[in-house]
């Protein structure tokens, strides 16, 4: 199919360098379904959110917008597939659009490496463009299995910072809106033949973000394993995230948790590209999914 | 119609005026809070709608309500010196819920800013601004990863300023303008020796 949309892809730091499958199903999935996805050459760390919006919002304002120059300068508008670099990335470039002061200020900056940020171009979470029916839309995601993952019970991890805080957000798809009881995701889940299971404080955080994995492990690990608790007491075959960060939190925090706390739940955590590359035929191998800490193979053996 | 009182001079300066004036109070803590935060922490009734939506609420002793009490009544010193203040996770649960339009999470943003200036931050936040100096990542590659990364038919490095490191250049000038590095090198060098 030809590509009838084109984004510069910015992969931002724990997609290639930690589960670069994720990267290589997000390029291949999206190539199928209409999108073209090109390096976003020069790109840096978004930079984290927590960390450096915590250390100084100026310095985060300005690496932030060094990334979009870079897409500006190839006038494309950028997609991402990580909620802490759409935190930095769609929010800088939201806030360098509508506040003069702070956009002369960081431009200022920019000078000084004979870059300028102009407000030029839109930035995209791949996970929006799939559910948005003007891009692709869930009907065309169903259309593109050719291994439907059926009988595979999946329970969906949302995230916090492509969806919040709500009153600055805006998508083509309304339905991103509601940050409260969401089902577009599930809705995207059930697209692969696998079934979508609602649990229990479902849009709870992962606990990694603002630092907190950095400065308090055990904190950060608490949160994440009162979700893994309420995952276990509905019983799923996997969970699924839109973000590599609580992925890595999820996935390698199991074994920090059965370190730290002496529980051990064996819950293979997957991006939902990885999962859409399944269904679209990718092996495991193409997917490097033996990068995964907690491996994936009791839900494979289910799916394949 | 509506009549405004006739309140003495002195009396409708003082209601004008939202900030809170005491001993160890910083009526300027509060404005400068509200400035970098981009929100209205004096607006709070203290309902503790955010506090009940906070993941870290339940186990620690962090109270974000408690930390927007403080701003709006200036209380800098107790504020900023608070290891609690490092344990939000920045999820925005608060934000969304906030029924005063107040992004608690902004607020928080906005003193932990503040206490950077007086040298108080975590180590770990530190070490992230030193990675992104070398390479640009905070997470930077390692070896078996791009040994994946081949086998997966990809380059060992992603076509970022790994493969293109004449951007680093640039990204260290960033940093170099806001003295970034260098502070950080002093702090973790005062904790770490």
């Amino acid at each position: 199919m030809e590509a009838k949309h084109k984004y510069a892809f910015y992969l931002g730091c724990i997609a290639p360098n930690r589960y670069p499958g994720s990267e290589a199903a997000a390029i291949k999935t999206s190539r199928k379904l209409g999108i073209e996805l090109v390096p976003l050459k020069g790109a840096s760390c978004c930079p984290a959110p927590g960390a450096f919006g915590s250390i100084d919002l100026n310095v985060w304002y300005a690496m932030a917008a060094r990334n979009i120059v870079l897409a500006e300068q190839m006038k494309t508008d950028i997609a991402l597939l990580c909620n802490g670099c759409y935190k930095s990335i769609w929010e800088v470039n939201h806030k360098l659009k509508h506040n003069d002061e702070l956009r002369d200020g960081v431009n200022e900056v920019l000078k000084t490496i004979d870059m300028e940020y102009k407000g030029s171009i839109n930035v995209y979470h791949l996970a929006e463009l799939l559910y948005d029916k003007n891009i692709v839309g869930v009907d065309k995601v169903r259309d593109s299995v050719t291994n439907p993952l059926k009988g595979a019970r999946i329970a969906v991890h949302y995230g916090c910072h492509l969806i919040k805080p709500r009153k600055d957000r805006e998508f083509g798809a309304t339905e991103i809106l509601d940050t409260e009881a969401p089902t577009w995701m599930e809705e995207l889940v059930g697209a692969l033949g696998a079934t979508p299971v609602e649990y229990r404080q479902k849009m709870q955080c992962c606990g990694a973000g603002g630092g907190v994995r950095g400065y308090d492990i055990v904190h950060a690990l608490d949160i994440a394993n009162e979700k893994l608790i309420n995952l276990q007491e509905v019983g799923v075959d996997a969970l699924t995230d839109i973000c590599p960060f609580c992925q890595l939190q999820f996935d390698r925090g199991q074994i920090e948790i059965e370190e730290k706390f002496g529980v051990k739940y064996n819950l293979p955590v997957l991006h939902y590209c990885e999962l859409l590359g399944l269904a679209q035929g990718m092996s495991p191998q193409d997917l490097a999914l033996d990068l995964h800490a907690i491996s994936c193979e009791p839900f494979l053996q289910k799916v394949l | 119609m509506a009549r405004i009182k006739g309140y003495p001079e002195a009396l409708e300066a003082k209601l004008r005026d939202r900030y809170v004036y005491g001993e160890d109070t910083n009526g300027k803590f509060t404005e400068t809070v509200e400035k970098i935060s981009m929100s209205i922490p004096h607006m709070c009734y203290q309902c503790g709608t955010c506090t009940a939506s906070c993941p870290s609420a339940p186990r620690s002793s962090y109270r974000i309500r408690k930390f927007v009490r403080r701003v709006a009544l200036g209380l800098e010193t107790e504020a900023l010196t608070d290891p609690d203040l490092w344990l939000c996770t920045t999820c925005y649960s608060c934000t969304d819920r906030c029924p005063r339009d107040i992004a608690p999470t902004d607020v928080i943003m906005a003193m932990r800013n503040l206490a950077f200036k007086r040298d108080i931050i975590p180590v770990n936040f530190l070490k992230t601004v030193q990675a992104i100096y070398t390479t640009g990542h905070g997470v930077p590659n390692n070896d078996v990863n791009r040994a994946a990364r081949v086998k997966l038919g990809m380059d060992a490095d992603p076509p970022t300023t790994h493969t293109y490191k004449e951007f680093i250049p640039g990204i260290q000038k960033i940093l170099d303008y806001y003295k970034l590095k260098a502070n950080a090198d002093r702090i973790v060098k005062e904790r770490e020796g």
